[in-house]
């Protein structure tokens, strides 16, 4: 029996701290809470929702297929492994 | 250097360039230099559609109810997508193919264009669904002047690129006088051309359609027009795979990942680009303006449509190094999002789930009583 483990999502600005499960991808942990973000495909084809992921680690769901640099994510299909500060682009 | 379509000399393409290196021989997909292409490769095929799945026939009762200044608006987007569309439906192919070096890319390139002539298909469709006879609308596309100033500019590029690829192809590098104008080709010249080339590329996927699909999706949001939306949503989907394939080439670039050069002259020709972004943006403001001349249409004016460009054209040109020139910071149009999500692109589960309504399915099942009737 796995256990599910909450993690933190950081939002760099003015928003309070986010608790997620791992049954939602970010965006949606975001959009929960109201926070706009720009999506359009939601698959990690289209590169909309890239953001830039300041500290922590996520986990692809879906093999991200648009341009992301280096410090950046795409939140439409990843989960956080751990604790996460990210900031909108 | 000549162009051959087989070239035979041994060649390893996980050492070559993206252009400019040994022509492509085998068509191999097993490995790449750059996987990302064949990822696109794939996904691009598994979106395979085709305009007649979508019926559009209650459009033309709710073309008839339009305002003269929302048929106007229509219309005009729809030459502009099909000039758009004409471009892409063969440019990639020409300009780009005589000098690509990877299997993988000459393939992607291949099926990018390929789908973009079945958004050309689709408007064809669409058109012959409204008119009888949609002549008077596509005759129209080469002569208006609005059209034709945006044509100038989305084709310069690919047409330059392609001429200097012409000369040094069949002449090589130096000096060559073709109708009494000297033209100098060198490899640096053509490398250049090609940056600004896929910049501009890059630009017409990222922002060009995005005036077009706001009013399409305008309609749809009155619950008009919506046979022409579905079409117009899964041309978006394919669109958005498009400009990631133009984003990381640029990318690959910038980064000193392919060409050692192109990160040379990506640093050297930084602002033309930007520039030619910029031009861009400005183009699709004018073409709200002109869409909207005639007066306007329920849910969107000149003045969102325009702040919705510079909101997109912040986004795209951040991804390739651009920064973001415009203040706005917060989407105008959120209910965009809605049609451009690929989770709303709808399909039918008998034709995605089940294979006998698969085109070509062959049923792999054998059962011992299948040779019943044989006899040796």
């Amino acid at each position: 029996m796995s256990e599910k483990k909450s993690t933190v999502i950081i939002v760099d600005g003015d928003h309070p701290p986010i608790l997620t499960d791992h049954s939602d991808t970010i965006l949606e942990s975001l959009e929960k809470q109201n926070i706009e973000v720009h999506y359009h495909c939601r698959e990690g084809f289209c590169g909309a929702c890239r953001s830039k992921l300041i500290s922590g680690e996520v986990d692809y769901k879906t093999d991200p297929l648009a341009y992301i640099d280096d410090d950046e994510f795409l939140p439409c299909c990843c989960i956080a492994l751990g604790d996460i500060k990210i900031k909108l682009v | 250097m000549k162009y051959t379509t087989f070239n035979q000399k041994p060649t390893n393409p996980l050492l070559e360039p993206m252009f400019f290196g040994n022509p492509v021989n085998v068509a191999r997909y097993d490995q790449q230099k750059h996987s990302i292409f064949e990822k696109l490769i794939e996904k691009q095929i598994s979106f395979f559609w085709r305009p007649e799945e979508v019926d559009v026939s209650k459009d033309r009762v709710d073309f008839q109810s339009l305002s003269d200044s929302e048929k106007h608006i229509f219309i005009s987007n729809l030459k502009y997508q099909t000039l758009l569309d004409s471009v892409q439906g063969r440019s990639p192919n020409i300009a780009f193919l005589p000098i690509i070096s990877l299997p993988e890319l000459e393939t992607w390139t291949e099926t990018w264009s390929f789908f973009e002539t079945i958004h050309s298909r689709s408007y064809t469709h669409i058109l012959r669904n409204l008119f009888t006879d949609p002549s008077a609308i596509f005759d129209d596309i080469v002569v208006n002047e609005q059209i034709k100033q945006r044509a100038g500019d989305i084709s310069k590029y690919y047409d330059d690129l392609i001429f200097y690829t012409q000369l040094w192809q069949t002449q090589g590098e130096g000096v060559h006088t073709v109708e009494g104008v000297a033209y100098t080709i060198t490899m640096r010249e053509l490398k250049k051309k090609l940056y600004l080339c896929m910049n501009s590329v890059n630009a017409l996927e990222a922002i060009r359609f995005y005036v077009s699909f706001a009013c399409t999706f305008a309609f749809a949001e009155r619950e008009l027009m919506e046979g022409n939306s579905k079409i117009i949503r899964l041309i978006a989907r394919d669109e958005n795979l498009h400009l990631t394939s133009t984003q990381h080439i640029i990318n690959l670039w910038q980064k000193g990942k392919d060409d050692p050069e192109m990160a040379e002259i990506a640093e050297e020709c930084k602002d033309q680009a930007k520039e030619i972004f910029m031009q861009a943006v400005e183009q699709e403001k004018q073409w709200a303006g002109y869409l909207f001349a005639q007066g306007s249409m329920i849910g969107l004016n000149e003045e969102i449509l325009c702040q919705y460009v510079e909101y997109i054209a912040n986004h795209r040109m951040s991804a390739i190094g651009m920064g973001q020139p415009f203040d706005i910071t917060s989407n105008p149009l959120p209910w965009m999002n809605n049609y451009l999500n690929s989770d709303n692109v709808q399909v039918a589960p008998q034709e995605s789930e089940i294979s006998s309504y698969l085109v070509g399915q062959i049923d792999a099942e054998v059962n011992a009583g299948d040779f019943d009737d044989f006899d040796l």
